[in-house]
């Protein structure tokens, strides 16, 4: 269920968005999309693991929410227990995307914002405005339109952030084999993680580049994120209570 | 102390010569030039700039993936710089009975082939689906033209089995690129105008018209059919094979799709025709095809009109009126050794025949590994290399002309030349011999003489179950076949599940290629 649509005041001024959490809205996910900016945020919580795209190949970090489709486990009810939230969750039913614009010369594509118009969270009842009634941006919309700005950054940083693991082959599959407290044995398979026999070796001249480029304290992040598996198979082992 | 052997000439350019240098100074890590650290084994090519390379040979086997990947060559950029696409087998038209048969040879093997011959049980099985079909998932991406993997999945690897289809030209200059720029590969630009021996009878150098002579320890011989070295110097002689595979003649002719995206074809199409067969290889830009027959049954008037009707079938009367049909001569055969003295041959100079499954480039890959391995230490080692290097590709040869001479003797077909074909004195022994044993024993693991045999028993099975050929069961009740049944009902379920899963999971070549044109594929 998803028709995005330009968003205008015109044609949203009365749409509201509820922002409460559950699996009803969408909130049942394994993983999200994340980025070196929110790292810091993101590895006090959740893991952070790098997938491949299915459209391009391409890869990207994430925030692992749990071990199988549909499966997080920091949703409980309505509640996202965590002190913080992704901005690619936090951001539905919105999103970023470009457009060719006519004003722009050699063919620079502009960042615009759209609305999931099919999307359960829209309302025109509950939720949040969008607008107010002189029709003026709405403080949670401003907001939102902040926290696309900051995930078009974002999906610029990862770009030069996976371009310079990769360069430096940094990026190393791995399977995950987690035995739960009823016996069960479970593989977590098809994400990637850095190679720290390969960080540990790279040269000081290399490593003084990834700091200028930002990237080496998002490298030690996602390192040190790891030891929030643990804390994620604990949830996952109180589930099964 | 004898004659160390360092300094290794390939003569000829084309896809032979420079795959050859690639696969060779990869192996024995050439540095570049001016390297202080060099480790005095070098290698120079000789190419002539006024012989224009054939252009044959575009389709190859999976182990083309690995000789990419060892050559330190990034798969994103070969499928981007050579044109080429995804081969995942071969798709025969018309060989049996020429009224709409057809059947496939998929790259891997039938599922559980290490474990459960599925053969006999696909006998048994009610109203005989096509045997490619019940025992193999990939022949489903075939009809819809479909790739063996994802933009996701990384370079090299493959859900199901493929290689590749590409522009040869292209590919050689590909080659020839990173072989010098990357593997110190040094590139002459001339014509060899006299080869100069040594006492002994080696070729001590050859002498060009514009770079001086040239010394060498090694001459590769990859001239092309002309055999320069090991067949004009040395004089050893071509060993026909025509009264066997009766093709001696090729017209080849470029065609364009009719729109731009057009499905590329997941096999090479090979479709029977009165005296021969027509290749079809798709590439994304266009299609390679080419008539392959025998010139004692058939006139090049009729293969030109065969091959134009064809074209126009399958592109178009535009296409068909266009076409430029070029005509290659060869006589189909091997040199009676290929490594003689200090020169040993590769390519068309050590042997050529109709490109029915795609031997050319294979023999290319195993010639060039053998010697790159196999590297003799020294002249006096040299002579044991190459007594073995000539049993070893003399027995290759052998079992390619009777695999490729199976394809032809399971036919019903009523022309002369398909007729010709079943006469048994055109049949070599060791294939009347495989058949009479397969009547009663169909071929398995247990079939191969060798390890590195270059067609698996897998291949021979998907031949002759797709041309219907009939093993009988076995008259007596065995242990083994009764464990097997179970295994097989077990298999045969998996693989209609696995045809579905592929079916839709697998994006068409096409797609893939675009995908891979925009973002390249990953290399983990």
């Amino acid at each position: 269920m998803s028709k995005y649509s330009l968003l205008s005041q015109s044609e949203h001024a009365k749409l509201r968005v509820i922002t409460e959490r559950s699996a009803d809205y969408g909130d049942n996910l394994m993983y999200a999309m994340t980025f070196p900016l929110e790292f810091r945020n993101i590895e006090s919580c959740y893991p952070i693991f790098f997938a491949k795209d299915g459209e391009s190949g391409q890869f990207y970090p994430l925030a692992l929410f749990g071990f199988q489709r549909d499966e997080n486990l920091y949703l409980k009810g309505n509640v996202w227990d965590a002190t913080y939230m992704p901005l690619m969750v936090e951001r539905n039913p919105f999103l970023i995307g470009f457009q060719q614009s006519p004003d722009i010369e050699n063919g620079e594509k502009r960042p615009v914002v759209s609305i999931n118009v099919e999307s359960p969270r829209i309302s025109e009842t509950e939720g949040e405005a969008l607008f107010s009634d002189s029709g003026e941006p709405s403080e949670y919309l401003q907001k939102t339109m902040e926290n696309l700005q900051t995930i078009h950054r974002g999906h610029e940083q990862n770009k030069a952030f996976i371009a310079a693991l990769l360069e430096n082959d940094l990026l190393e599959g791995f399977n995950l084999d987690i035995t739960l407290k009823d016996g069960s044995n479970n593989r977590l398979e098809g994400f990637y993680t850095i190679n720290e026999e390969k960080l540990a070796g790279l040269q000081s001249e290399t490593l003084g580049k990834l700091h200028e480029q930002g990237f080496l304290q998002a490298i030690y992040m996602v390192v040190a994120s790891f030891s929030r598996v643990s804390g994620l198979i604990a949830k996952k082992n109180a589930s099964l209570d | 102390m004898s004659k160390k052997i360092s300094r290794l000439v390939i003569v000829g350019g084309g896809t032979a010569g420079w795959l050859s240098a690639g696969v060779i100074a990869a192996e024995h890590a050439i540095s570049k030039a001016g390297d202080q650290q060099d480790n005095q084994f070098q290698l120079t090519l000789i190419e002539s700039p006024d012989i224009k390379t054939i252009g044959v040979g575009e389709g190859t086997w999976p182990s083309m993936r690995t000789t990419l990947s060892k050559m330190g060559l990034s798969e994103t950029d070969f499928i981007r710089e050579c044109t080429a696409s995804f081969k995942q087998g071969t798709e025969f038209s018309g060989w049996t009975t020429g009224e709409n048969d057809n059947y496939t040879h998929p790259f891997t093997a039938p599922q559980g082939y290490n474990e459960t011959n599925l053969a006999p049980h696909w006998q048994e099985l009610q109203g005989r689906p096509r045997f490619d079909q019940a025992v193999s998932h990939q022949s489903v991406l075939f009809p819809d033209s479909r790739a063996p993997k994802q933009i996701s999945t990384p370079e090299y690897a493959g859900t199901v089995n493929y290689g590749y289809h590409l522009d040869a030209a292209k590919f050689a200059e590909f080659l020839r690129k990173h072989c010098v720029e990357k593997l110190g590969v040094k590139h002459i630009k001339a014509n060899v105008a006299a080869v100069n021996s040594a006492e002994n009878g080696d070729i001590a150098s050859v002498t060009t018209d514009s770079s001086g002579d040239i010394e060498g320890d090694l001459f590769i011989d990859c001239s092309g059919s002309r055999s320069l070295l090991l067949g004009e110097h040395y004089g050893v002689p071509l060993r026909s094979k025509k009264q066997f595979l009766f093709n001696d003649t090729a017209l080849a002719a470029q065609v364009p799709y009719i729109n731009s995206d057009d499905p590329i074809a997941s096999c090479t199409l090979s479709t029977a025709q009165t005296a021969g067969w027509i290749w079809d290889i798709g590439l994304p830009s266009r299609r390679g095809t080419g008539h392959v027959y025998s010139s004692a049954h058939n006139s090049q008037e009729n293969a030109t009109a065969e091959l134009l009707s064809y074209i126009e079938r399958t592109a178009g009367a535009q296409a068909a009126a266009d076409a430029e049909p070029r005509k290659i001569n060869f006589d189909p055969g091997h040199r009676a050794e290929f490594w003689h003295k200090n020169c040993v041959a590769i390519g068309m100079s050590a042997g050529f025949i109709e490109p029915l499954e795609a031997s050319a480039l294979i023999l290319v890959e195993l010639s060039s590994n053998m010697i790159a391995e196999q590297l003799p230490a020294n002249r006096e080692m040299m002579d044991i290399v190459a007594k073995r290097f000539n049993d070893k590709f003399l027995y290759r040869w052998d079992r390619i002309i009777d695999f490729l001479k199976l394809h032809y003797i399971l036919n019903r077909r009523q022309d002369q030349y398909w007729r010709d074909h079943l006469d048994p004195s055109t049949i070599p022994d060791s294939l009347q011999e495989l058949i009479a044993l397969w009547k009663y024993q169909g071929p398995w693991h247990r079939d191969t003489n060798h390890t590195d045999e270059m067609f698996p028993s897998a291949s021979f099975q998907y031949v002759l179950y797709g041309m219907n050929f009939e093993t009988n069961p076995s008259t007596t009740i065995r242990r083994s076949d009764r464990l097997g049944r179970e295994a097989a009902v077990n298999l045969f379920q998996k693989n209609a599940k696995q045809r579905q899963e592929l079916q839709a999971a697998m994006p068409t070549n096409r797609q893939l290629i675009e995908k891979i044109n925009t973002y390249g594929l990953q290399k983990i």
